[in-house]
C-alpha cells in the first residue's frame, strides 16, 4: 500500500502548535536549525499574536511539517509521495529532498513578507462551497470590476472553491453564488489576495530568490500546485514553489494524482485536519490519517503495518 | 498475367510473422526453461520477446488485471523497449500509463479508464501519450482481430500445467479472446499464473495457444467491484425500483435483461422477491440475465425468480454460491463458474429484451454521459449493451412492445433505460442544457464526444418523479416535453410547463407513480428482501462468503 504524505497551507495553523510536535531529537534538530536560521526563536512566531502575520504564520507551518516529516523519517517511515497547499508545498519539497530546510526558512520568509506588503488593505479571499468551477468562474466574469477584481483560486474540492482579490467584488461574487445555489459562501479571514495573478509580482521575486539556492532532483514524487502532475525535474519544481502564489492551487487533483499512482494511505503533517478531510472525502476506500486527530505514534504504527501490505 | 507472375513469385515467404516469433524465441531459449519463464527472469525475457513499435495486449479487465505482467513490463528498459503500441481494455492500475510516463510505450487504444482519468487526461495534454480511440468491450475486442492485432498478449490466470493448459476458473473474463486474437496470427502469448500444477480442475484455454507461463510473485489482482451493500440504498431508489418494476418490467414483459452496478438497480433486484412477488410478476418477467454476479440477486435466486445467468466476469465471495447453483449459472466440470467478457457482452448486446443504467449528465434530448471536465474516463461495456442493435431480427414480447406504428416494416426496439435522480451528490443537476461530454471533446481533440447513451437509443427516463416513455414520442418537441416533466427542479424542469404534464399523462408519454399505482410512503427499505450484506448470506445459506470490507460483524 502506498503512502503520501499532505503538508497543509495557511488556515491550519493554531496558537502554540510548535508545542504539539511529537518530542524526540530530529525535532529538536528541525527546531534548533529554524531558530539558528531566523536568528531568533523559531517559538516567536507562534503565538496568537504573531499568528496575526502572514509571515509568521507560514515559518511555523514549514517548520510543524519538516519536523514532523523528520521524526517519521528517523522512525523509518517515509512516503512514496508528497503534496502540499501552498505554503505547504514548500514543506513538501524539504521533504523530498528538493530543497534544504534552511533555503526553505529564507524562502518563505521572504515569500510572508512579499505577501504581507503587496496589498496592505482591502483584499482577500472567499470561500464557495456546493458549486462547480464553470459556474462560479462564469459568475466571477459576470462581476468582474477592474476597480474590484476578484479571480478564481484553490480547487479544494470540486465543490469547494476560493476566490481571491478585492473585499468588495468577493463580497459580490460571495452574494451572488449563495442567491444561485451555493451551499455557502463566506470571507475567509486571510488578509492577502492568494493564488492569483494580483501577486504576480511576488511570484517575480521569488524566482529570483529561488535561483540563488541549491535545488537536488527530488527523492519522493512530489505533486504540484500549479497543474497538479508529479514533478520530477526539479527546475518544474522550483518554477511550481515560485508561481504557486500566484496561481491556483489544484489541490482536488494534485491528492487526486496521488490515488491515482496507488497511494491509499494519506497523512496529514501537524497542524490541522483541513487536507486529511478533504482526502477522506475525495477518497472513501483510502485510509486517511492526520498526526492532529491520531497523534504521531498511531499514524507511524499504521504507516509501517500498512507498508508491509 | 506474365508481369503478375512475376510479383507473385518475387515474394519470398508467407511466414514472416512466423519467422520473426520464432527468432524472438530463439533469442531466449537461455532464460527460460521449456515454456517456464522463471519468475525473476521475466524483465529480461520481456525485453527479448517484445520489441520497439510492437502491438501489446495487455489484460485489464474491471476485476481481474495481470498485475504481475503490467509491473514486469513497466520496469522494463526504454533504452531496450520503446514506442509500445498498448491495447488495454481497462487502465486501472497506475503502472499502465507509468508506461507512458517512462517511455516505454506511446500509443493507447482502450475502453475503460476510470481509475486512471485523470492521470490519462493529463498525459494526452501533456503528449505523452498518443490517443488511439475509445472503444466499447466488444468493439476492441473486435478490433483485436481486425486491425489491432496484437503481436503479444499479457494475460493472467488462475492456474497452469507444464503443458500451458489453463485454468482460469471463475474469472475467464476476456482472456480467451486476448489469446486467440494473438496465438492464431503468429504473436506471442504470455501468461501469468498463481500456481504451477500437475492436475487442473479444467482446462479453459488448450496448452498450444500459449507460449509462455510465468508464475508470479503475488497473485493477479482482484477487485470486488460489484458486490453493493443494501445498506447504502435509499427510500428514493426503492421508489424508483417499484416504478421500473411496475411501469417497464411488467408493462412491457421484460423477460432478459442487463443491470448496471448501480444502487437503483440493486435495489429493483432486491424487490423481485418482495414487491415483485406480490403483484404476483413470478416466471413473468426478470427470467434470463447477462450479469455479473450479484450479490444482491441471491435473494430472486433463492425465492426461483431467475432461470439463468450468464456473466462478463467472477465476483469476488461468491464462488462456492455459483458452484451450488449450477441450474442458474454457467459452471465447468469442476462446478466452478466459467465466465466470458466477450460473449456475455455481445448477448448483452443482441439478446436481451432491457439495459438499465445510470449517469451523471442528461442534456434536453436525453442523451448521456459520465465525464466530467479534466478527467477521461472512457466507456466499458454501458453504450454496448445500452443501444438498440440495427442487426437485431429475433423477437421477444418486449421488443415488439416497443413497435410504435402500424407500417408493415415496423420492427421493435431494445429498452434502453436511464435511472437518475434529478440531482447529484453535491447538489450538481443531472439535467443539463448541455454535456460536459462536449467540453471534453474539444479539450482533448477527440473525434467524437464521449457520449455514453445517445439519446435516440433511450426508451424510458426514470426519475423520482416519474416514468419519461420517450418510445411513445413522436417528435422531437415531445421526446424533450417528457424529459423535462420528470426532471424535476433542475434547470431543465423548471422550464417546463406543468401544466403540459397532465397531456403527457393523458397520452401515455409519462407516468406519475400514482399513475403506477404506487405511493410514495410505501417506498420504505422494508421492502428490500435482505437490508444488508449479513442478511444476503443467510439467504445464501453462508455459502456466499463477502469480502472482510463488506463484513460488519
Amino acid at each position: 500500500m502506498k503512502l503520501a504524505f499532505l503538508f497543509p497551507g495557511q488556515g491550519s495553523q493554531k496558537p502554540a502548535l510548535l508545542n504539539d510536535l511529537s518530542t524526540c531529537t530530529a525535532v529538536e534538530n528541525v527546531l534548533e536549525t529554524a531558530t539558528a536560521s531566523l536568528n531568533e526563536s523559531v517559538f516567536n512566531f507562534h503565538s496568537k499574536e504573531s499568528l496575526a502575520s502572514t509571515k509568521a504564520v507560514q515559518l511555523s507551518l514549514l517548520t510543524a511539517g519538516v519536523a514532523t516529516f523528520k521524526a517519521f523519517e528517523m522512525e523509518g517511515v517515509t512516503p512514496d509521495f508528497v503534496a502540499g497547499h501552498s505554503v505547504g508545498a514548500f514543506s513538501a519539497a524539504v521533504a523530498a529532498g528538493v530543497i534544504e530546510f534552511k533555503d526553505a526558512l529564507k524562502i518563505v520568509k521572504l515569500r510572508g513578507e512579499l505577501m504581507e506588503q503587496a496589498y496592505p488593505e482591502g483584499y482577500g479571499m472567499g470561500v464557495v462551497l456546493g458549486i462547480e468551477r464553470n459556474k462560479l468562474q462564469s459568475l466571477i466574469a459576470d462581476h468582474f470590476d477592474a476597480k474590484y477584481p476578484v479571480y478564481m483560486a484553490n480547487q479544494n474540492a470540486p465543490d469547494q472553491l476560493t476566490i481571491s482579490g478585492a473585499l468588495p467584488g468577493i463580497q459580490e461574487v460571495i452574494d451572488d453564488a449563495r442567491e444561485k445555489g451555493a451551499r455557502s459562501s463566506s470571507m475567509l479571514n486571510v488578509r492577502t489576495p492568494s493564488h492569483c495573478p494580483l501577486l504576480a509580482s511576488v511570484s517575480h521575486d521569488l524566482t529570483e530568490a529561488l535561483h540563488d539556492i541549491t535545488i537536488h532532483r527530488p527523492v519522493i514524487p512530489y505533486a504540484g500546485n500549479r497543474k497538479a502532475r508529479l514533478l520530477y525535474d526539479p527546475i518544474d519544481i522550483r518554477l511550481d514553489l515560485a508561481e504557486s502564489v500566484s496561481s491556483a492551487v489544484q489541490w482536488h487533483d494534485a491528492s487526486t494524482v496521488l490515488y491515482e499512482k496507488g497511494a491509499r494511505l494519506f497523512i496529514e503533517m501537524p497542524p490541522g485536519t483541513v487536507l486529511s478531510r478533504l482526502a477522506a472525502k475525495a477518497f472513501p476506500d483510502a485510509r486517511v490519517l492526520s498526526v492532529e486527530e491520531s497523534g504521531f505514534d498511531d499514524c507511524q504504527f499504521v504507516a509501517m503495518r500498512e507498508r508491509l501490505k | 498475367m506474365e508481369t503478375t507472375k512475376q510479383v507473385v513469385n518475387q515474394r519470398k515467404t508467407w511466414t514472416t510473422r512466423l519467422d520473426a516469433k520464432k527468432k524472438r524465441m530463439d533469442s531466449v531459449k537461455h532464460l527460460v526453461d521449456g515454456m517456464l519463464i522463471p519468475t525473476e527472469h521475466i524483465v529480461d525475457a520481456m525485453e527479448k520477446l517484445i520489441r520497439p513499435g510492437d502491438r501489446v495486449v495487455l489484460e485489464g479487465n474491471n476485476q481481474k488485471q495481470a498485475s504481475f505482467l503490467s509491473e514486469a513490463l513497466a520496469q522494463t528498459n526504454p533504452k531496450n523497449l520503446f514506442d509500445l503500441h498498448m491495447i488495454i481494455s481497462s487502465i486501472s492500475r497506475p503502472e499502465h500509463l507509468d508506461l507512458f510516463e517512462r517511455g516505454i510505450a506511446k500509443k493507447v487504444d482502450f475502453s475503460y479508464a476510470g481509475p486512471q482519468s485523470l492521470r490519462m487526461a493529463q498525459m494526452l495534454e501533456d503528449k505523452q501519450l498518443t490517443m488511439g480511440e475509445i472503444h466499447t468491450y466488444i468493439e476492441l475486442y473486435g478490433r483485436l482481430f481486425i486491425d489491432l492485432i496484437p503481436s503479444v498478449a499479457l494475460v493472467a490466470a488462475d492456474k497452469a500445467d507444464r503443458d500451458g493448459n489453463l485454468y482460469t476458473g471463475p474469472n475467464t473474463e476476456e482472456t480467451p479472446t486476448l489469446v486467440e486474437a494473438a496465438a492464431f496470427r503468429d504473436g506471442i502469448v504470455i501468461v501469468q499464473v498463481n500456481e504451477l500444477t500437475d492436475e487442473l480442475p479444467r482446462v479453459d484455454i488448450p496448452g498450444s495457444w500459449i507460449d509462455y507461463i510465468v508464475v508470479a510473485d503475488k497473485s493477479y489482482q482482484l477487485e470486488p467491484l460489484f458486490t453493493r451493500d443494501p445498506r447504502h440504498i435509499t427510500d428514493i431508489q426503492i421508489l424508483q425500483a417499484m416504478m421500473v418494476i411496475r411501469g417497464i418490467y411488467e408493462k412491457h414483459q421484460v423477460q432478459s435483461l442487463n443491470h448496471g452496478i448501480g444502487y437503483n438497480t440493486a435495489a429493483i433486484e432486491l424487490l423481485l422477491p418482495t414487491y415483485a412477488e406480490s403483484l404476483g410478476l413470478k416466471g413473468k418477467i426478470c427470467r434470463h440475465w447477462a450479469l455479473n454476479p450479484h450479490p444482491t440477486l441471491i435473494p430472486a435466486i433463492e425465492s426461483g425468480w431467475i432461470d439463468s445467468v450468464h456473466c462478463f466476469g467472477g465476483e469476488v465471495g461468491m464462488e462456492n454460491y455459483i458452484a451450488a447453483r449450477r441450474d442458474v449459472f454457467f459452471t465447468g466440470r469442476d462446478g466452478s463458474l466459467r465466465s466470458n467478457r466477450t460473449l456475455s457482452q455481445m448477448a448483452g448486446q443482441y439478446a436481451v429484451d432491457l439495459f438499465i443504467g445510470s449517469t451523471l449528465q442528461m442534456d434536453l434530448d436525453g442523451n448521456s454521459s459520465t465525464v466530467t471536465r479534466g478527467r477521461l474516463a472512457g466507456y466499458g461495456g454501458a453504450p454496448n449493451m445500452g443501444h438498440n442493435p440495427g442487426g437485431r431480427r429475433h423477437s421477444t414480447p418486449a421488443w415488439l412492445n416497443m413497435m410504435t406504428s402500424e407500417d408493415p416494416l415496423a420492427r421493435g426496439k431494445k429498452l434502453v433505460v436511464q435511472v437518475v435522480e434529478t440531482f447529484q451528490a453535491g447538489n450538481k443537476p443531472v439535467f443539463v442544457e448541455s454535456l460536459d461530454a462536449i467540453d471534453v471533446k474539444k479539450d482533448s481533440a477527440l473525434a467524437t464526444a464521449p457520449v455514453m447513451i445517445y439519446g435516440d437509443d433511450v426508451t424510458h427516463v426514470v426519475t423520482e418523479e416519474g416514468i419519461a416513455y420517450l418510445y411513445k414520442a413522436d417528435s422531437m418537441e415531445k421526446r424533450r416535453e417528457a424529459i423535462a416533466a420528470v426532471a424535476g427542479v433542475t434547470p431543465v424542469g423548471l422550464r417546463h410547463d406543468s401544466k403540459k404534464t397532465d397531456d403527457l399523462r393523458r397520452e401515455g408519454l409519462v407516468a406519475l407513480p400514482e399513475d403506477l399505482h404506487i405511493l410514495r410512503a410505501d417506498a420504505k427499505r422494508s421492502l428490500l428482501a435482505a437490508k444488508n450484506v449479513e442478511e444476503i448470506v443467510e439467504w445464501s445459506d453462508g455459502l456466499y462468503e463477502p469480502p472482510v470490507k463488506f463484513r460488519s460483524w
